[in-house]
């Protein structure tokens, strides 16, 4: 799986889209060193100043400040930090349990395999947007509660791509091989099924750390997502729908930060997918 | 052909029932988390607690988990989904009236989409192999990239907010009256013979239409445009190619035909997700439809009304899947004689 | 700024094309041809069309389009005759004598009579639990009726406040007749009232038409009709009365107001109202310290907060009364001072490296600004050396966290007093007995029983006005701001404003 994987670093699109993924990975990561304030330091007596290219710009602050005079800039590579960590663990956890049950149910079939049909029935019959606003709001708002609340809702994603992809590995020549040399259930899940299924997976884990980065904004814009005192692109959008009409800059910057972050993952996933010759049907997406 | 869709439609509505007892009781339980007592909310803030213990008695909020749930199913099948805390009226009543402007929005929603996808496939299949082509491919990402909150914002903030050319609020102009006859606004307002209403109705719609209508088009581009492609690689077309028949002609007669399916399809799947994507599209433009009823009750910790909306949209989206794939039976003949 | 004029070139573009296809309605045409009708964007629905039910200041103004009250306000808040003649209060505060206009007719054509005033003071408030009424008229005995118009309240306890609360929240006279031969439920599918105006048409959260009632007691109302557009957010309020969706709105941003009132299309207005921003204490937790609660108090720079978010219009206060009213102490100034914060803190043994964690809670959207304000002073409060955890509530929230002791050490709060009456301010805040304030001290408590018992006018407001420094000293009662209430309108659209903040449909006319 090295192979194709390194073939696919040579595809401009998966290139330039690593490169975006990587600007704002950079970001959140040393957030702390990028950021010229504290994110959260307000100054009651520069409030809303426009950016830099607007006259009346406060060269303090490069993108201008919001309703509180906190500085937009810092926020949005804090708010960077935010995102990256809810999508990668959710994502993760997505992934962990969406594509244990589809390997589960793919390879053994039978009882199992309708169990977990039918759980992933009756999740899907649950618009995604609906059911993480009831989740958060069973749960509470917090960074842990977003990453759940995702997790819980996006696994089936997983499952129901893997799962007909597993069967159909599980169908090979080489599977049935390895039973015969003595292999385990779980050494040839390991050792056959999983590397066979690694291009689906890495590319279903681009495009669902899009999704993530999204659903986290939905949530905090409507104020179910994290906490007040995380800094998060949606809380940005929902403080500065309030100031449209002064400073239309402090909610066009946050929805470019999103649109930004989730076209590099959609590409990712696009390139990952021509690159490795994954077949998925765009309707899980 | 209609026995066999109707057989299809009755077995999947039946499948449909148990998924939707599982749904209920999984709704209940997550909402029994909230740290609110419903049975305090909905007495005056005075009520004692003595009070309080009595409604709860009454709401049966002292009896154990699942027989709560049969007393709330029990109720349910007769169509009272229980009061609303914040309202005081029936939750069932308030949800029938708040679906049919939902159901407008997002029927006129999917309509843009379908124009936009199927407009916007062809053109990404007209420019495969020309310079444009991996710039309308990454245009077509990047469409991808914009969920319809974020086209909410976008266009109410430029059409709405800087060019004042559309209005944003509502479903209505203020100074005009809004018949009420079946609840669709725009069917009402012909009946009552208000051009001027409709017209009004009409301009409402066309912003939240198009913010969920192009949040949901690129998917819809890009299926018909890989379906296209595959098709290509079939032999018929190359067959008919050699029969001399032109390009355009190979287009509509045997390419179209056949992607149609697969694109009608995903554009049916993706009509579920689109009409529980109306939530944040009405929220933002103050349209008066479920998505806005559901965040406000979530704002006030309605349980019983969340509990009827949650249950309405998983409803709603069971029955379009339905139909999708009853029109999916009707429209592929192959499938037809199973 | 760059934008503007941007804008400005859109704008232009927008009209040009629009006048070519002739599809936008110009600002012009639509208020020239509604010369009788007025829209107005309004922030929240109704919580109920029963006027008893739910004490919600929002709604008082439609409702007092629909129904009258027993007595009105004066712009200054005086108490008016209204649907009652005269009102006497006896001197032990025990009974009170009414008179009924014998002009004023339900919407139905029904006569109102005193048998419709008893039933909404005494009969329905006792009927049951589910009414905000049963507490604001838990005092009353009886109402003994002498004839159609004339009537005697009897209180169980002495109610010196009572004429103030015929003009305050919940108190419209509701038709008995119509109410228990139709039932409650046909009540709130087409009520009536006595008002101004008939409720015409009505849907659920999007919007309320009212049409004018001709057979009105009162005044009549200079428009025939009028649309209640409910709008919940702010911005989209400030786009429908830019646009011309609507021709009257309140509670834009602060700053809208004052771009509105640069141009001349629009008049805008930012009024100090009687309503007050304050802080909520418990006095156990880490507030049982009251050099903690003295120290939050003396933390919180109340000038920087108006002029951030209120365009400097909220008058900072020091006790729990807004000027005008007569609880207000003008000369009496509570400190802001961070130094004498931190000593306090020191004398606890708490410092900015050492801080004291306290829980503090906030509305989000309840009034204007409030999340900012929280999020301001929880800034405020770090730089002494007290670490809030900042947590968003909901308003409907409120009572039962607060019942159920769930509410952290302070909160962030508004309340509205629409009578001034200082009984309604400091008494209902730190009534231990009622469900308003997480203050649960003996000490205060009892005060506060006490003055609700005294009948003599000067003697309570005198007790009041002590209390209100007492209070104030004790870290019990945290006041900030006059809250403020913004109204952007089309120029020629004129109403009269009230200090207590009623946008009253009946008043709007053109000129």
């Amino acid at each position: 799986m090295a192979g194709p994987l390194t073939r696919s670093l040579h595809s401009p699109r998966v290139l330039v889209a690593l490169g975006m993924v990587l600007c704002v990975a950079f970001c959140a990561a040393f957030a702390g060193l990028v950021a010229p304030h504290d994110p959260s330091e307000q100054n009651l007596l520069s409030i809303l100043t426009p950016p830099l290219w607007d006259a009346g710009a406060d060269p303090h602050f490069l993108l201008g400040t919001d309703s509180l005079g906190r500085d937009v800039l810092s926020r949005l590579i804090f708010g960077a930090r935010t995102a990256m960590i809810v999508a990668f663990a959710a994502s993760t956890g997505a992934m962990v349990i969406g594509s244990i049950l589809a390997h589960v149910s793919g390879y053994f079939g039978g009882v199992a395999d309708w169990i977990i049909g039918r759980l992933v029935d009756i999740w899907m019959s649950f618009p995604p947007v609906i059911l993480s606003l009831i989740l958060m709001v069973g749960l509470g708002v917090g960074l842990d509660r977003v990453i759940l609340a995702i997790v819980l809702v996006d696994w089936t994603r997983f499952c129901r791509v893997l799962r007909s992809e597993v069967m159909v590995v599980t169908r090979h020549d080489y599977v049935a091989a390895a039973r015969l040399l003595g292999f385990t259930h779980w050494q040839t899940i390991l050792r056959e099924i999983v590397p066979a299924t690694a291009p689906l997976l890495i590319t279903l884990f681009s495009l669902e750390m899009a999704i993530a980065i999204v659903v986290e904004a939905i949530l905090s814009f409507v104020g179910l997502g994290v906490g007040p005192d995380q800094v998060a692109w949606g809380q940005m959008i929902a403080d500065a729908r309030q100031n449209v009409y002064q400073s239309p800059w402090d909610l066009l910057l946050p929805i470019l930060a999103i649109v930004f972050t989730v076209a590099a993952f959609n590409l990712l996933g696009d390139g990952l997918r021509r690159a490795l010759d994954v077949r998925l049907a765009e309707a899980g997406h | 052909m209609l026995a066999t869709v109707v057989k299809l439609i009755a077995r999947r509505l039946l499948a449909a029932v148990p998924i939707l007892l599982v749904v209920s009781a999984l709704l209940f339980c997550v909402l029994r988390l909230l740290p609110v007592d419903p049975a305090a909310m909905s007495l005056p803030p005075t009520a004692t607690i003595a009070q309080i213990e009595a409604k709860r008695r009454e709401m049966g909020l002292d009896r154990p988990l699942p027989e709560q749930y049969a007393m709330w199913l029990k109720a349910a099948l007769h169509g009272d989904f229980g009061r609303s805390i914040q309202f005081g009226r029936q939750a069932g009543g308030l949800v029938a009236a708040s679906l049919p402007a939902t159901i407008e929005l997002a029927a006129a929603a999917m309509i843009l989409a379908a124009i936009l996808g199927f407009g916007g496939g062809l053109l990404l299949f007209h420019l495969r192999g020309t310079l444009f082509e991996s710039i309308a491919d990454l245009g077509s990402i990047l469409l991808l990239s914009i969920p319809e909150f974020l086209w909410g914002l976008i266009l109410l903030f430029v059409f709405g907010v800087v060019l004042h050319a559309l209005p944003f609020t509502g479903e209505v102009s203020p100074n005009l009256p809004q018949p009420d006859i079946t609840g669709f606004i725009l069917l009402d307002s012909l009946l009552v013979g208000r051009f001027d209403v409709f017209l009004s109705a009409c301009r409402h719609l066309i912003l939240p239409a198009f913010a969920l209508g192009l949040a949901f088009s690129p998917t819809i581009m890009r299926v018909l445009r890989s379906s296209l492609f595959d098709i290509y690689h079939e032999d018929y077309i190359q067959q008919a190619r050699l029969r001399g028949l032109s390009e355009t002609q190979i287009l509509l007669r045997h390419a179209l035909k056949n992607a149609i399916l697969p694109t009608l399809t995903l554009a049916g799947v993706q009509f579920g997700i689109l009409f529980s994507g109306t939530l944040l599209v009405e929220v933002i433009y103050s349209y008066p439809g479920m998505g806005n009823l559901m965040v406000d009750a979530v704002r006030n910790a309605d349980l019983p009304l969340i509990q009827a909306i949650a249950l309405t949209y998983c409803i709603v989206v069971l029955i379009i899947n339905t139909l999708v794939d009853a029109l999916h039976i009707v429209l592929n003949p192959k499938l037809r004689t199973h | 700024m760059a934008f503007k004029l941007r804008r400005r070139s859109f704008l232009q573009l927008a009209t040009a094309a629009a006048a070519s296809i002739g599809a936008m309605p110009s600002r012009a045409a639509t208020s020239a041809a509604a010369k009788d009708s007025a829209s107005i964007g309004w922030p929240n629905d109704v919580p109920s069309w029963d006027p008893n039910q739910r004490f919600t200041p929002d709604a008082q103004s439609i409702f007092k389009a629909v129904f009258d009250q027993p007595l009105g306000q004066s712009t200054t808040l005086k108490l008016t005759p209204a649907l009652l003649k005269t009102w006497k209060l006896s001197e032990d505060a025990l009974s009170m004598d009414v008179e009924l206009r014998d002009d004023v007719t339900f919407h139905n054509g029904d006569k109102m009579t005193t048998e419709d005033f008893r039933y909404t003071f005494f009969e329905r408030p006792k009927s049951g639990t589910k009414l905000d009424t049963a507490n604001s008229w838990r005092k009353v005995q009886d109402i003994v009726i002498a004839s159609p118009t004339r009537a005697t309240m009897k209180f169980s306890s002495p109610a010196p406040t009572a004429p103030q609360w015929l003009a305050f929240l919940g108190s419209f006279v509701v038709p008995k007749k119509y109410m228990e031969t139709g039932g409650l439920d046909n009540f709130l599918k087409k009520p009536i009232g006595s008002g101004p105006y008939k409720l015409a048409e009505y849907e659920l959260n999007s919007r309320i038409v009212l049409e004018r009632y001709d057979n009105y007691w009162g005044g009549k109302p200079k428009l025939e009709r009028v649309t209640i557009e409910i709008i919940k957010d702010p911005s989209a309020r400030v786009a429908a009365i830019q646009s011309g969706q609507v021709d009257f709105t309140i509670n834009v941003p602060v700053r809208e107001v004052q771009r509105f009132q640069k141009d001349p299309a629009f008049a805008a207005g930012l009024d100090p109202i009687s309503r007050v921003i304050l802080i909520q204490a418990r006095n156990d937790l880490a507030f049982a310290d009251k050099n903690v609660r003295l120290a939050a108090h003396h933390a919180i720079n109340k000038v920087a907060l108006s002029k951030a978010f209120y365009g400097a219009a909220a008058v900072p206060l020091s006790v729990l009364a807004t000027p005008g009213t007569p609880g207000y102490i003008a000369d009496y100034h509570f400190k802001y001072d961070p130094a004498l914060a931190k000593q306090l803190l020191a004398k606890s043994k708490f410092g900015p490296n050492n801080p004291v964690k306290i829980g503090f809670a906030t509305t989000n959207g309840q009034f204007p600004s409030d999340y900012d304000v929280a999020r301001a002073i929880a800034q405020m409060w770090k730089e002494v050396g007290i670490e809030a955890d900042l947590q968003v509530i909901d308003y409907a929230k409120y009572f039962e966290l607060n019942r159920a002791r769930k509410l952290p050490e302070a909160t962030l709060y508004s309340w509205d007093n629409a009578t001034g009456d200082p009984e309604i301010f400091l008494g209902y805040q730190l009534n231990p007995k009622m469900p308003f304030s997480p203050w649960k001290d003996q000490d205060i408590g009892n005060q506060v029983l006490a003055l609700f018992n005294v009948a003599d006018y000067k003697k309570r407001i005198a007790g009041y006005r002590a209390l209100e420094r007492y209070a104030v000293e004790q870290g019990a009662s945290m006041p900030l701001l006059q809250s403020i209430v913004t109204d952007v309108r089309k120029r020629n659209l004129h109403y009269t404003k009230y200090n207590n903040g009623w946008v009253l449909p009946q008043t709007f006319h053109w000129v």
